[in-house]
């Protein structure tokens, strides 16, 4: 058996290829070189490629749809409409809810906002669906619409009970504490917007399906398809070899892809559809608009008596969408009372969706702003009232952390930053004309755990191959189950071909939540020492291998080769072993599913989030941890805000390869200086639509927003947390983010900005 | 297909001649991904906005979806899949691997295309020039840290 000596954080010993190494991407040869073919970029026969048509108005009905002229259009195979579409079903939702028993259709006649799909045309080249879908002409009865949570229509909105959290009597201590904060802090619509637009590429042959498509979750994407086209699971395949980035976006089936498979169906030919980039900003949901209010009441020396938070989010009108806005609020910092609320709002939107760290995000802006205000408020450095207020346990669970490093991240983000040579006083800090400020928050993301499965082949030649139906969207899965695979077994990375986004692989659950790589290495590993285990008892027992005779209890496998531990007998090769035993190939698949699980609990652990487990189970709350330490410079005539120097102290516990680990770090860091200080959804109030649905006007950081950046972890093993010891990375980073920009912007400014993000026209 | 709308466009694309019967409609980038299966050139927006299909038209970086096929006829274009040479790994590419400057791999082309260019150019003397240089192509990953340290090693290593 091979033993793992689990190391602290990223300190390793064991060379790249192990567990905790810094191999590069496995797969990086593949896309720096062009070679790495993504999921719409199958070359097949007979291809066809469709166009939507979507809603110019964001509430009422569709009158009528004349295709007339798309119909007749050159190369156009098929104009699609709410009334010659397919009949599908209706699919379960993502907890395997059972379906309303009633048709499905992708392509509206009631529409509930601007964007929506309402035709789409098919035909023989892209140029020509496109050319033909903007003859489509559609007349609407057009209705009053709410076009945001500002509009006067909107409402209080509906009360989300689960959200309620309270402990002690909140309100009274509020009222009766010696100082006081109150302040709204608001989230404007975000948007995910991978480079790669969704998009898909639809196949029958007979009842069989196949999509490639960009995707977070092939098995439970495969059982929407199934579901709304009435075929056995099995017969659908998804393939998603590569993903573009996703950031939440691509976990689920969407109606284009609805739309697509039909009009394969309709036709009998392959068809691709990809969304443009305007349809990306409304085909699905980016993150809902929030508002939040956070009252704090504290002694005079910062002690925090009270927190009282209420929250809401913006839904569409027929959809549920729960941004948990408490979520970091009730965990955070220590108190003795607290109550937090939450109320969603319908307004005539696309259905809101995840976005890297729903809830905890805009939950950390409230929080880590307001525990800031209190800081100078008392008078104390905003380092050390975080200090102060340290929840030694979680404070809502009322249990012990897994582990908590939030305290060291505190100590080696300040050290390396030097924070210590911060002057307290807001606008104290300049360089010239730039007011220079410093502001600390800090960022927590819970430990999603779930099961996992793998298959483990050794084949002939002595490599090692790796399943899952799992994906990489740039996470570095297929490194990291390469690695896991080295080190389990005994070889060479460079020896392990792992082979994932393929729906006929061993199946995987939601890469979501940050929890992939603590599921899927635990799966590896399993499956590895199983195949390990097989290799070892063969070479101990079948007669014609040359260890027959060593009688020993146990052999050691390492670079590939199988020994004794105690160095004496024969040394050979798995490949020689392998061959002298006569077999070609020893595999072993491996969960983590619990013994007497069926194949029932199985489909559901693989196809819904049901059997997720939740990160306070058992005795321990379970969370990732960060600490991030900004500088801002701002024109003091401009108000022009740039990110000057970043230094972020992170605890995701052992990093499974830190190399990658550092990179997904910073991209969470880069997409907070965004969120901080460039994007927002802005609606036109008059059609409710958004307008800066591009990548031109909406905003994203680009390379020369974006200064040094400098990670540090300050993780240790969590075997509460996984198998190997990590917990979640990709999410982590961006919370606590924006809050540090804010902050820091305040103390260069002496403005305290709520609103974000944090453009120029709020600082003059 | 074939038809009256359609014209013969010659294309040297990476060394290599290509006769393409295209409506004149057709950009660059769908003639690279949809018609000769050169789908390492990606598409990230179709409007010029993100970088994402930058390709090399006689030596200097140009958008291939703001680009007609029509245009580049004749010219000479490199996308990359011709920039490994005998196998061997641009400077660039290499780099690029080293230093871990992708993640999802979807804007890489476009950067990498767009950081040989950079360097060539003269643009790449300091970290501030290479942030600037390359600020036309967008990483939602935020690999942007990586990507100015790729450059500025091949920059280096070109230089000596």
């Amino acid at each position: 058996m091979t033993v793992h000596n689990i190391r602290h954080g990223d300190a390793f010993d064991g060379g790249a290829d192990a567990v905790g190494g810094r191999l590069s991407r496995v797969d990086g040869p593949a896309k720096i070189t062009g070679a790495a073919k993504y999921a719409v970029e199958q070359q097949l026969k007979g291809l066809t490629y469709a166009a939507l048509v979507e809603s110019t108005i964001a509430s009422g009905k569709v009158r009528a749809i004349d295709s007339k002229a798309a119909e007749a259009a050159p190369g156009v195979l098929k104009v699609l409409t709410p009334d010659t579409i397919i009949s599908l079903r209706s699919a379960s939702d993502w907890f395997g809810t059972p379906p309303p028993d009633k048709p499905y259709c992708p392509l509206a006649r009631d529409i509930t906002f601007s964007g929506q799909h309402v035709a789409a045309v098919v035909a023989e080249t892209f140029e020509q669906a496109v050319a033909a879908a903007a003859l489509v002409k559609v007349s609407y009865d057009e209705t009053p619409a709410i076009v945001d949570l500002s509009d006067g229509k909107a409402g209080d909105g509906i009360p989300v009970d689960a959200m309620t959290k309270e402990w002690g009597d909140a309100s009274a201590a509020f009222a009766s504490a010696p100082v006081r904060i109150c302040a709204a802090y608001n989230t404007p619509r975000e948007y995910q917007a991978p480079m790669e637009p969704h998009g898909l590429i639809a196949r029958w042959e007979g009842d069989h399906l196949t999509v490639w498509e960009p995707s977070q979750w092939l098995d439970g994407m495969a059982r929407t398809y199934a579901e709304w086209f009435a075929v056995p699971f099995e017969n659908v395949r998804l393939v998603s070899p590569y993903v573009g980035g996703g950031f939440g976006s691509k976990a689920l089936a969407l109606s284009h892809g609805a739309i697509a498979a039909s009009a394969a169906k309709m036709l009998g030919r392959p068809v691709r559809l990809v969304m443009t980039r305007p349809q990306t900003f409304t085909s699905y949901g980016g993150r809902a608009a929030t508002r939040q209010t956070v009252t704090i009441g504290a002694d005079r020396d910062g002690m925090i008596q009270s927190i009282v938070h209420r929250g809401v989010n913006e839904t569409s009108i027929d959809g549920m969408w729960v941004e948990p806005l408490g979520s970091v609020t009730s965990i955070m910092y220590a108190t003795p009372n607290f109550s937090s609320k939450q109320n969603v709002v319908r307004v005539n939107s696309v259905v809101p969706g995840a976005m890297r760290a729903p809830g905890e995000n805009p939950s950390a802006f409230g929080i880590e702003s307001a525990i800031d205000e209190l800081a100078y408020e008392v008078g104390i450095d905003p380092l050390e009232i975080r200090l102060k207020n340290y929840a030694e346990q979680d404070p809502h669970a009322k249990k012990a952390w897994s582990t908590r490093q939030l305290r060291e991240a505190f100590a080696a983000g300040a050290e390396r930053f030097g924070w210590a040579r911060r002057t307290a006083e807001p606008r104290s800090m300049r360089d010239g004309n730039q007011l220079i400020g410093w502001g600390v928050a800090a960022g927590t993301y819970p430990v999603r755990r779930a099961y996992g499965e793998a298959m483990v082949r050794i084949l002939a030649d002595g490599s090692v191959e790796v399943e899952s139906s799992s994906i990489d969207m740039g996470q570095g899965t297929y490194t990291i189950l390469a690695q896991t695979a080295a080190e389990t077994v005994g070889v060479s990375a460079d020896d392990v071909v792992v082979k994932l986004g393929d729906s006929r692989f061993p199946r995987a659950g939601v890469t979501g939540g940050s929890r992939l790589a603590g599921v899927m290495t635990g799966a590896v590993h399993k499956a590895a020492t199983s195949a390990l285990d097989q290799l070892i008892g063969l070479a101990i027992s079948d007669p014609r291998s040359p260890f027959h005779t060593l009688q020993a209890n146990t052999l050691v496998v390492a670079n590939g080769r199988i020994g004794s531990p105690r160095g004496d007998g024969p040394d050979v090769s798995i490949a020689e072993l392998l061959k002298s035993i006569g077999r070609d190939r020893i595999e072993a698949t491996g969960d983590t599913m619990p013994a007497n699980s069926t194949a029932e609990d199985r489909y559901k652990n693989y196809t819904t989030i049901a059997m997720a487990l939740p990160h306070t189970e058992g005795d321990y709350s379970r969370h990732s941890w960060c600490a991030h330490f900004v500088e801002v410079r701002v024109d003091e005539d401009f108000g022009t805000v740039r990110v000057s120097r970043v230094v972020s102290a992170l605890d995701s516990g052992r990093l499974y390869n830190p190399k990658l680990a550092e990179s997904q770090w910073k991209g969470g860091i880069i997409m907070g200086i965004g969120q901080a200080l460039l994007e927002e959804g802005i609606v036109d109030r008059r059609h409710g639509r958004i307008v800066n649905n591009n990548l031109a006007d909406y905003l994203v950081p680009t390379n020369a927003d974006v200064p040094e950046i400098e990670v540090i972890s300050v993780g240790i093993p969590d075997l509460h947390s996984s198998v190997l010891g990590g917990k979640g990375v990709g999410e982590l980073a961006i919370v606590g983010m924006a809050p540090a920009i804010a902050n820091a912007v305040f103390h260069a400014t002496g403005k305290r900005i709520r609103d974000l993000p944090i453009t120029l026209e709020k600082l003059i | 297909m074939t038809s009256k709308t359609t014209i013969p466009v010659h294309l040297d694309i990476n060394g290599q001649r290509h006769t393409l019967e295209l409506e004149p409609r057709v950009t660059l980038l769908d003639a690279l991904r949809d018609r000769l299966g050169l789908t390492g050139t990606k598409k990230g927006c179709d409007h010029g906005q993100c970088g994402a299909c930058t390709v090399h038209v006689d030596g200097e970086r140009v958008l291939a979806c703001l680009t007609l096929a029509a245009q580049a006829a004749g010219r000479t274009i490199t996308t990359i899949e011709g920039l490994a040479r005998e196998g061997e790994l641009h400077p660039v590419q290499a780099a690029f691997l080293e230093q871990d400057a992708f993640q999802c791999g979807y804007c890489t082309p476009g950067q990498i295309m767009s950081a040989v260019a950079c360097i060539r150019e003269g643009h790449a003397g300091s970290d501030e020039e290479i942030r600037e240089y390359m600020a036309g192509n967008l990483c939602r990953c935020g690999a942007y840290p990586h990507i100015v340290a790729a450059v500025r090693q091949a920059a280096l290593e070109a230089a000596s």
